[in-house]
């Protein structure tokens, strides 16, 4: 599903934010991406949302090089990607709804099918009762999954999540995964940037560690410790 | 749009009196035309024979204009007519009794196919030996005929000089919604919308303020026709003219829509395909 190619991001400037980082995750599988603060964790996600694009190496999703895709068709390619990110990103002039709604409107779906599947989502994040408030009313936690509502809500192959329990308690944090693990149990490809170490070695899960943009360490949790 | 109603207001207002400058004057000139238009057809050269002349070489005479290239048609006009049509109209006709011999002189009424070409006529015509002297009534016409020539000219570069400062109105007020909005339009590209999905509403509010702009354009049009009317018609009344002011016109005003609708595009697509580039991700 996705595969790194000794991939190398330099940022203009010169600053190295990954080196030769080679990997492969299959369809289904779920992975935690930790390391220092400025280890590349963020970078090394942009390089699949097509944020950035990578200095030297190939990057494969499902087959195709990325370094290939068309500009115009960078849209099309992020249809098939869920991100979350720490900060959420949500937009507080619009309810909980329109904001869950915006992946299937820039595609293009019926206005039911989009309240179908928004509803669906809601349910799946526990927050079909909110629809209609704003998200600024609602908790850290509960924006939170709001933002997850929407990165799944037109069922992504992949999702990705850049320290999604950054501000959040250990409590929400360990519910916020467990609801990561509920979209790995229905086939969609999961990985998970943090550095919330204590959280993800109880959960005995595939781990890849970046340190100073390489990546030094690749297996299950309780292989590492 | 509406995010900023101070701006959006502004901004439709500029863009009203840009159109209305040019359209005004534009409207100034076509109906100074149509008056001028009336008059030209009443443009006619006198051409006075001189005294004592055969009426057999009268009659050559009238011929030879005939035959002048840019005559329409040529008519003759005896002194006796001419007696008796100023008789007729001055109320004179009684002191003229004691006149001895007709003061008037033969003359023939030239009627130049051209305005443009009366001038030249004029010099012809002078040449001719068997005439005295030549009159273009409606020389003012010509030079009227300039004026509005260069009135048009000036419509055009009133009106290309304000549409440019419409677009970089127009593009300002879209860059700043472009930059307000700029969480949403990066959130929108990360979920898979297209570049012309992020355009789109940008266009529509460019096209829309253009609307507007020329919609209150038309509205300071009228005004402006309902508070020249009375004057105009003092004016004409006093020339026992029938003339009246014309405005725009439906398909006119049709026109002003589209070159509203227009301008108004062209500074969103130029401001958005500029400022567009500068949030990431591309
Ligand atoms: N746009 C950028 N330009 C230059 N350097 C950057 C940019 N983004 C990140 N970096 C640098 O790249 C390194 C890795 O950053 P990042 O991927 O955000 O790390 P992490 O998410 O693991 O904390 C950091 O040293 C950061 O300063
Ligand atoms: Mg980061």
């Amino acid at each position: 599903m996705i595969r790194f190619d000794n991939l190398s991001k330099r940022y203009t400037g010169g600053f190295e934010a990954l080196r030769n980082v080679s990997f492969e995750m299959d369809s289904g599988e779920m992975a935690f991406l930790t390391g220092h603060s400025g280890a590349g964790k963020s970078t090394l996600l942009k390089l699949l949302m097509l944020i950035e694009r990578p200095t030297a190496g190939n990057l494969l999703i499902n087959g195709k090089n990325l370094n290939r895709l068309a500009k115009s068709r960078i849209p099309f390619y992020r249809r098939q990607l869920g991100v979350v990110f720490q900060n959420h990103q949500l937009l507080f002039d619009r309810s909980v709804f329109e904001n869950v709604a915006l992946p299937l409107q820039v595609s293009g779906y019926s206005p039911g099918e989009i309240g179908r599947r928004v509803r669906a989502a809601l349910d799946s994040v526990g927050l079909l009762d909110r629809e209609k408030q704003s998200p600024i009313e609602l908790s850290g936690g509960e924006q939170q999954r709001v933002g997850i509502a929407r990165a799944v809500v037109h069922k992504p192959k992949i999702l990705l999540a850049d320290e999604p329990t950054g501000n959040l308690d250990p409590q929400l944090s360990a519910e916020i995964m467990a609801l990561f693990r509920r979209f790995q149990d229905v086939g969609v490809t999961v990985l998970v940037a943090t550095h919330d170490i204590s959280l993800i070695n109880k959960m005995n899960m595939r781990i890849m560690r970046l340190n100073q943009g390489e990546l030094e360490l690749d297996g299950v949790a309780h292989d590492i410790d | 749009m509406l995010r900023e109603p101070l701006q959006t207001l502004l901004t439709v207002v500029v863009i009203a009196i840009a159109l209305t400058l040019p359209t005004a004057l534009y409207i100034s000139v076509e109906n100074i035309r149509q008056l001028s238009g009336g008059v030209e057809s009443s443009a006619q050269i006198t051409v006075f024979v001189k005294k004592g002349a055969r009426p057999a070489a009268i009659e050559k005479l009238g011929e030879q204009l005939g035959k002048l290239s840019g005559v329409t048609s040529v008519s003759y006009i005896s002194a006796q007519t001419a007696l008796e049509e100023f008789n007729a109209l001055s109320g004179f006709g009684s002191a003229l009794q004691y006149l001895d011999e007709n003061p008037l002189p033969e003359a023939f009424l030239v009627q130049p196919l051209l305005l443009n070409d009366s001038a030249k006529l004029v010099a012809e015509i002078r040449q001719i030996t068997l005439v005295d002297d030549v009159q273009l009534d409606m020389e003012w016409l010509s030079r009227l005929d300039a004026l509005l020539d260069m009135g048009r000219k000036l419509v055009l570069a009133l009106g290309a000089a304000l549409g440019i400062g419409v677009i970089l109105v127009v593009g300002n007020t879209i860059r700043l919604a472009i930059q307000s909005r700029r969480d949403e339009i990066i959130i929108v590209k990360l979920v898979g919308g297209t570049d012309a999905y992020v355009r789109r509403p940008f266009l529509y509010t460019g096209l829309l303020f253009g609307f507007f702009g020329a919609m209150v354009a038309a509205l300071m049009l009228i005004g402006l026709g309902f508070w020249l009317e009375p004057s105009v018609n003092d004016l004409a009344s006093l020339y026992q003219s029938q003339f009246r002011l014309s405005g725009l016109g439906v398909s006119g005003f049709i026109a002003l829509l589209a070159i509203g609708g227009g301008v108004g595009l062209a500074g969103a697509w130029i401001s958005v395909s500029q400022h567009m580039r500068d949030i990431k991700p591309r």
